[in-house]
This record gives C-alpha cells, structure tokens and sequence, in this order.
C-alpha cells in the first residue's frame, strides 16, 4: 500500500501544481486582457507572458498525470520514492530558471521555441536562449529518468509484452493486465521518446550555438523534431489522466473494476504508433514536407481517436448509463472531463484535415481546441485524483451544494472562455498576436469576452484549490501513526 | 465562407456530444435497481468502433483530394510572384529577390487567372496567409529558411487583399503584413 | 559529457564536408517566368539563321552558355551535364541548347566543340551561336566580365530552362546533381512543384531529397534523425526490460 512518504510527496506536487496554475491562469488572463485592448503591454512583455503560461501549463499539467499515475502504480508494484522526489526538486529548479529566463532575460520565443527564432530574436538577452535550453534540459532529464524508473519497476512485475497486454490478443489469457498498466505503459513510451525528439532538437541548437556559424541547421528537420516533441508530449499527458480514470472511475463509483479484453488491448496498441505519427498535422502548412507524410499526418491524427474515443469514452458511457452510481465530485469531474475531452478532440479531428487546416492553421481555433482539452478534460481529471487523493481517508464524497455551484461556475467560465476562442478562430483571427489589426473587427470584442469567462474559471479554481491545498498540507504535516 | 460551415459543423457535433453525455448522466440517476448496468463496461462493442472508423475513412477520402498540394497542379500559372519575408515585412516582387538586397513592389494581380507565389524566408519562420477584403483567411502557406513554398490560387473578386504573418517571429509579428490588390 | 561528444561528432562530420552558407541565395529565382529573348540562332549543321521560337515551341529547351576557349568551368560543366543526362531515364521531352556568349567563336568553333564531346551526333543536343547575344543574357540574367589579362571570361555555369511557351521555367547555378537536373526538367514540362529546397545550403541533416523524376521525395539524413527519437525509445525500452527480467526471474 501506499507509504506515508509517497502521500508526503504527493501532497507537496499537489500544493506545488495548484500554485502554479492559479499564477498561470492570471497570466492567462492577462493576455485575453491585453488583446482586448482593456490593458497595454508592450509586445515583448506579452510575449514573455505568452511563452511562460505556455511552458508552466503544458509542464504541471504533465507532472500532474505522471504524480497520479506513479501514485496509483503503487497498488501494484512499488516505485522509487528517491527518484519522486528528485523529479520533484528537478522541475522546481527548472521552472525556477524558466521564469528567469522569461522575467528577467525577456526570452519570447514561445514555450515550443521553433528553430531558428530564438537564436535571431533580438528582444531578449543573450543568455536567455541558452539559459531556456538548459531548463528544458534539466526538467527533460529529470522527467526522463522519472518515466524510465516507473517502467522499469512495472516491468519488474510484467514482462515487456504483458504490459502491452498482447496475451489478450489470443483467447483466455492466463494473467490479466490491469487497464491502468497498459495505459501506462503505452503513454510512458510516448513520453519517453518525445523526451528524446527534445533532448536531441536541444543538442542540435547548441551545436549551432556553439559553432560561431559554421554549422547551421536545417529548419524543416527542426520544426518535424520540435512537434514531435512539443504535440506528443502535449497529447501524452492527457493519457497519464486517462490511464487514472480506468483505475479509479469504476472504484468511487461503486462498481466492478475495469477489466482488459481484446480489443481495448489493440486499440492501445495501435494509439502508441498513432500518437507518435500524428505530430505530421502540425506541418500541413509547409508544402516542403512530402505529400505522404502530410496524408499520414491526417490519417494518423484520425485514428488517434478511435482507441481514445471508440473505447475510452464509450465505455465510460456505459459505465454509467442506466446504473445506479454514486456520485461524488471525483466521478462527476472525471465525467466532465471526458465531455470537454471529446468536444476538444473534435475540434483537432476538424483542424487535422488538411483543407480545413488551410483556413485554421495558426488561428484562434488552435488554441480553442487545446485549451478546451486540457482547460475542460485534462485539468478535471487532475482534479478529480487530487480530490479522492485528499479525501480518501475522509471520505467526504458526497455532492454539496457548495460543490454544484464551484462546477457551475467552472462550467460556465470556461465554456463562455473557450466559445470566443472558437469564434475568433472562425474568423480568421490569428493565434499569438499581441493585439489585433483593426480590420479584425471582432477579435478584441472577443478577446474582452473570453476573459471575463476566464475570470469566473479562475473563481472556481480557487475554491477547488482551498479545498485540496487545506487537506493537502494536512497530509504533509501528519506524522506516521 | 469555409470557415462559418466549419464553425457550425463543429458545433452541431459539440451540441450532440454533450446531449448524450447529459441524457446518460441522468439515466443513472433513476431508480432502476433491477438494472445492473454492464458488468464489465469493457466488453465488446464492436460496431461502435466500426462505424466511427467507416464515417472518419469517408471524411478523409473526401477531403484529402482537396488538399492545397493537390490543387491546380496541372495547370499553368499566369503569373508568378517572388515573397521573402523577414523581421517584420513581407517583400513581393514579380522578380526576383536579392537576398542580399532585398527590396519588394506593389502588386496588381489578375482576376480568375492562376497565381503563384514562391515564398521564402530571410530570417525565421514566418507565415504567409492571404486574406480578402472582408479579412477572411482565404490561403496560407508559410515561409521557411531555407525553402520555398509554391502557393497556388485563384482570385475570383477584384479588391484589395491583405497578407498577414501567421507564424510567431519576434515582437513584430502582429504588425507583420502587406497588402496587393486584384483586378 | 555525452552532450559534448556529439558536439564534436557533429562538427567532425560537418567539416568533412563543405557548407558554409549561412544566407541562401535566391539567384536562381531571378527572371522566373519572364520571356526569353527570341534571338536568331545559326546552330552547326543548319544552314538557315532560326529564331529561338522555332526551337522552344518544338521542344522545351534547356540552355547552357559557354564559349569555347574557356580554360575555367565550362568543359567540366559540360561534361557534367552530358553524364548527368544520360542518367536520367524520363518521358519527358527536352533538348539541350549549347550557346556561345563568346563574340569570337563561330559555327566552326562549336561544332569543334561538339565533336569533342562527341556530341555531333547526339539529336538532342544543339550547338549554337548569335549575334544578338546581349539581349540573350540580359533576359535570362547571365553577365559573363572580361577579363583582359587573363583573357578569359568570368562567369558562373548557368543552365536555364525553357518551355514550351518562352518562359524561363527554372534556373541551376553551378554544377549541379542530376536531381536538380530532373526538377528542372519536370519544371519546363508544366509539372508542379509545391516546393523546393533552395541550393547552397548545409544539407546534411536536410530530410528530403526531392526526386523530380518520380515527383517523390527520397529519405536524406534529417529522415533518419526524426525517427530517432522513437528508436532510441526502443533502445532504452528493451534495455530495461532485459535488466528488469533477471531480476524479475531471479526473485
Ligand atoms: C482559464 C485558463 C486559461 C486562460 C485564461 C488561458 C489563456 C491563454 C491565452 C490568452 C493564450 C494565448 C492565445 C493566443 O495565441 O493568442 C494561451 C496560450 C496557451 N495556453 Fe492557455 N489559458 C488557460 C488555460 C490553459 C491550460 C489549462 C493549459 C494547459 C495545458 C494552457 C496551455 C496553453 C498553451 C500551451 C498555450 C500556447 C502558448 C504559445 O502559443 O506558446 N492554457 N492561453
Ligand atoms: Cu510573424
């Protein structure tokens, strides 16, 4: 069972993300604020805010899924608690000089840092672009060997091709995969190799960097391994939340666990070489990549879906239809969650289509769709866990009034929040403009709208933070009994 | 305009989703308790799975084909015009562009003939997105070091058409654009 | 450490070979799709004077400027030229144009030319020469400089293609590879190119060579480098399942 450190623990990444999401929420915020024209920044401020909510949000969101996974590997095998622990001292540093970089070295160049702008961007101090690649370092190494401890304890266990549960390919398999390890495992192998495409796009910018211009880099193959890296990771995450709601949906329900069969095992098997493939989507726009990897791309980013939906979600439907549940604010999140989950997936299926991708690519609707799956999907599951992981000895799960109106409130905040991204994405509004051409009547109209949404969001982020954080520190300050 | 059908097909799609999810919210709420629901909510469904792969294969057979790859490639473009675009400014030219000195010159561009710009980059990514007089985004491609990008289109309505940067370059990337006009 | 030793990889392979362009340049993009001049042509063999229509509304052209006593780039640009072509199996129509810029050489001089590269019998290959050689060079861009202690010309190897309609479809700089060879000819016969690297750049880590011929793009070494990641994934993955199986069978 779980050890009183790896509550510890997991409390302080808890506390530790929350923090960061309430300030990168206000950054947010600050951003709609700007291109409605309500507040002026200069642009490079806008950009340096832009680049920091990027790469804090896109870093806990990630952290959030691999603290909930690692924690509920735990009922199954045990797990490193020193490595936890440096992954968590790790990332503090790291976001602690990718602030510095951002604040005080005016590094703009967003959090995916496309070749070769960082490098020509003369608005930030020299060192920043270097000091920025040194971070990432620091937070991909620490994740690396974070996600290669927990398969290398799970395969302690399992061998390599029970974890992908492939004994399920054949009729009566005598040792059941649990849904969770699969899950697990195929995300952690995404992870770590999106990990790698960084470590190496990294490599290859200080080689130029350290060149004095002799060695320049090629910029297609750059931009192919930075979306290899930045759409991979992005996606992973949102499995390392889908991966705990196969562990825990059915158990705070009050159900029968999940089993493996057959075809969920190939649908996962598939998704891990659909995931790796549909970065491709993020380059329909540059004619230079060959016409087969652009269809691949689309074809790739359909069937991405079809293990995430065909099966996650319809089961989830089934789970709960007709059947008496309890319902508690961890299912009903975890619920929500796969609501904001698909509308956000349909909204990328739509964008992955190549004629569609002509008149949205880089507009306001990439930021709606993402946002809607990680605003709405992925950051409820992460709450939802935190949740259940901080009553869990308490057992306060019934619905309070309190509880319906804090979700109402997030309902309400972030639909309203997302609906102008997607109008402006509609109308052609681009996607990181500081502030709007005036010819784009409705973008600043628009951007005044999402963020006053934005703010209700935050009110009930708040509420969820003073809930979790109080238990939290709880659990942080108890001694073993 | 492409745009409003995708926004409307979108949210058709989002209004159904979230009509089903609500109806099986509260289907869990009645008192059935001789209903046991799924044992095991993973078992097969088989047809499911189906029908979502058949409708996604026939989405992408009939849209791949429109693809800006494969628009007007057998024809013979009318026009040619040069695009280098750099920190912030898009240069067109119906020459050449000296890297080295580079300089651009308005452009007047035919109605209902094929035009081609071959676009480039000086310096970082850039994007090239075409947008008409109501500012809609009607075509982009963008601008790589290193390469050129051959956008083909044909302009059906005379007037002044604006081109925006659509790729994240520097501080100047909101003020990056250029105009041309259509007759 | 490890960071360093790809460092120096890197550099030891890039010095091997010779890339040191940092700006590409967009030479080769100057007079696209203008008109070729329609000079007048005396071509060895013929007796008649013919304009330059006759011969591009017959076949689209590709021409090469040279002038006969050139002791500099234009025999192994030739011979480059010749070799490359033979190379190239397509179905697409062509015919080479070898034109003098030189005001000295004559029909004698480039039919000399051609029998030295046993080229006068080749039936798609024409060598040339004319009096109005200015207005040639000022369309397609070339400004060979006189050199009068040298006595030879300055010039850069220039081919420029030409289709059907007159127009310079596209031009190659240098001695060139036989893909370039074959995107220009796709170029003159109307075949559409959504894009194209530009030339003179550090390639070696560039993900696609495109393949006019087939109008596919082959794999170049940037290829191998976007699927490294996944590789090296595989790499560790395995590593680790190996070290984990002992343990697991041990216990
Ligand atoms: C209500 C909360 C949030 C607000 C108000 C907000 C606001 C914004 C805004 C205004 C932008 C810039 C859009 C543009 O390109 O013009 C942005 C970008 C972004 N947001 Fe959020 N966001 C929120 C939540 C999230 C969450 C939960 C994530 C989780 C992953 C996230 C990740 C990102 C990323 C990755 C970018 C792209 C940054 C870039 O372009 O480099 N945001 N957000
Ligand atoms: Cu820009």
């Amino acid at each position: 069972m779980e050890s009183l450190n790896l509550k510890k623990i997991t409390s302080l990444w808890i506390i530790t993300i929350l923090v960061l999401f309430v300030v990168a929420i206000v950054l947010g915020i600050v951003m709609r604020l700007n291109q409605g024209e309500v507040i002026k920044l200069e642009p490079l401020a806008f950009y340096t805010n832009m680049t920091t909510h990027g790469i804090t949000m896109i870093g806990i969101w990630f952290v959030a899924g691999m603290v909930s996974v690692n924690y509920l590997m735990e009922r199954y095998v045990k797990t490193s608690y020193s490595i936890n622990l440096f992954a968590f001292v790790l990332t503090v540093i790291g976001v602690v000089i990718l602030w510095t970089c951002t604040y005080i070295g005016n590094f703009s160049s967003g959090w995916t840092f496309l070749y070769p702008l960082p490098l020509k961007d003369s608005g930030s101090a020299p060192w920043a672009t270097p000091m920025y690649l040194v971070a990432l370092t620091i937070l991909g190494i620490a994740w690396l060997v974070w996600s290669v401890s927990l398969m290398a304890q799970v395969l302690k266990k399992y061998s390599f091709s029970q974890l992908l549960a492939w004994q399920h390919l054949k009729s009566n398999p005598k040792v059941e995969t649990p849904p969770f390890i699969l899950i697990s495992t195929v995300t952690l192998i995404g992870v770590i190799a999106s990990l790698i495409a960084a470590v190496i796009v990294i490599v290859l910018y200080f080689a130029e960097y350290f060149s004095n211009g002799n060695f320049v880099n090629d910029a297609l193959l750059m931009k192919n391994l930075t979306y290899f890296f930045g759409h991979t990771i992005a996606n992973e995450m949102l499995y390392l939340g889908v991966a705990v709601i196969y562990e825990i949906f059915a158990e705070v329900s009050g159900r029968p666990k999940w089993k493996t069969t057959w075809y969920v095992a190939l649908a996962w098997n598939c998704s891990l070489v659909f995931i790796l493939t549909a970065f491709f989507h993020h380059l329909y726009m540059d004619f230079v990549q060959p016409e087969g990897l652009q269809i691949i791309g689309q074809l790739a980013s359909y069937l991405a879906s079809i293990p995430a939906v065909g099966v996650t979600v319809f089961t989830i439907i089934l789970a709960v239809y007709r059947v008496r549940i309890k319902w508690s604010i961890v299912n009903l999140l975890f619920f929500i969650g796969v609501i904001g989950w698909v509308i956000g997936g349909l909204g990328a299926v739509i964008d992955a289509t190549i004629s569609n991708n002509v008149v949205l690519h880089n507009t306001l609707w990439v930021p709606a769709h993402f946002h809607t799956y990680n605003a709405m999907g992925n950051v409820l599951f992460s709450l939802a866990f935190f949740y259940w992981f901080s009553t869990q000895h308490i057992k306060i799960l019934v619905i309070s009034n309190q509880t319906l109106y804090t979700m109402g409130l997030l309902l309400i905040g972030g639909i309203g929040f997302l609906i102008a991204f997607y109008m402006g994405g509609a109308d052609s509004v681009p996607r990181r403009y500081s502030t709007y051409p005036s010819g784009l009547a409705s973008a600043s109209y628009l951007a005044k709208i999402g963020a006053s949404f934005a703010m209700l969001y935050l009110g009930a982020v708040l509420i969820f933070f003073y809930n979790i954080s109080k238990r939290c520190f709880g659990i942080l300050y108890s001694s073993p009994y | 305009m492409q745009q409003d059908s995708i926004l409307h097909f979108f949210l058709i799609l989002a209004a159904i989703s979230t009509i089903v999810f609500v109806f099986v919210f509260f289907s869990s709420w009645q008192d059935d308790t001789n209903n046991e629901g799924v044992k095991n909510a993973l078992r097969k469904r088989f047809w499911f799975i189906l029908i979502l792969l058949v409708s996604l294969g026939i989405f992408a057979s009939v849209t791949i084909p429109k693809s800006p790859y494969f628009l007007f490639a057998d024809e013979v473009p009318s026009k040619i015009i040069h695009v280098s675009a750099m920190q912030y400014a898009f240069l067109l030219s119906e020459k050449n562009i000296d890297a080295k000195n580079p300089v651009g010159e308005s452009i007047i561009l035919p109605s209902n003939r094929l035009v081609e710009f071959r676009v480039t980059s000086l310096d970082v990514n850039h994007g090239f997105a075409i947008y008409n007089s109501e500012m809609q985004l009607i075509t982009q491609t963008q601008a790589m070091p290193g390469y050129v990008n051959s956008l083909r289109y044909k302009f059906d309505k005379p007037g002044k058409y604006q081109v925006l940067c659509l790729e994240l370059c520097g501080v100047g990337h909101p003020v990056m654009q250029s105009t041309f006009k259509v007759q | 450490m490890f960071r360093n030793f790809i460092f120096v990889a890197i550099l030891a392979i890039q010095s091997t070979i010779n890339a040191q362009h940092n700006i590409s340049t967009l030479d080769e993009e100057k007079n696209i799709y203008e008109k070729i001049s329609n000079v007048p042509l005396k071509i060895v063999n013929r007796d008649d004077v013919r304009k330059f229509e006759l011969l591009y509304k017959e076949k689209p052209v590709i021409l090469a400027l040279v002038f006969t006593q050139c002791s500099g780039i234009c025999n192994p640009f030739l011979i480059q030229l010749k070799n490359s072509l033979q190379f190239i199996k397509t179905d697409k129509n062509y015919q080479i144009l070898v034109l003098s810029f030189d005001s000295r050489d004559n029909l004698e001089s480039m039919s000399k030319l051609a029998k030295r590269f046993e080229l006068d019998n080749a039936i798609n290959w024409k060598f040339a020469i004319t009096d109005s050689i200015q207005a040639l060079n000022n369309s397609v861009g070339f400004s060979p400089l006189w050199d009068s202690i040298r006595k030879q010309f300055d010039h850069e190897a220039l081919l420029v293609g030409i289709n059907q309609e007159g127009y310079i479809a596209k031009k190659l700089i240098g001695v060139r590879s036989h893909y370039d060879l074959e995107l220009m000819i796709r170029s003159i016969n109307h075949i559409y190119t959504p894009s194209y690297k530009l030339p003179a750049k550090n390639s070696l880590f560039s993900c696609f060579n495109y393949d006019p011929l087939t109008g596919k793009n082959t794999p170049g070494t940037g290829l191998l480098i976007i699927v490294l990641p996944a590789f090296i994934t595989a790499i560790i993955i395995l590593f680790v399942a190996l070290i984990s199986r002992t343990k697991r069978l041990s216990s």
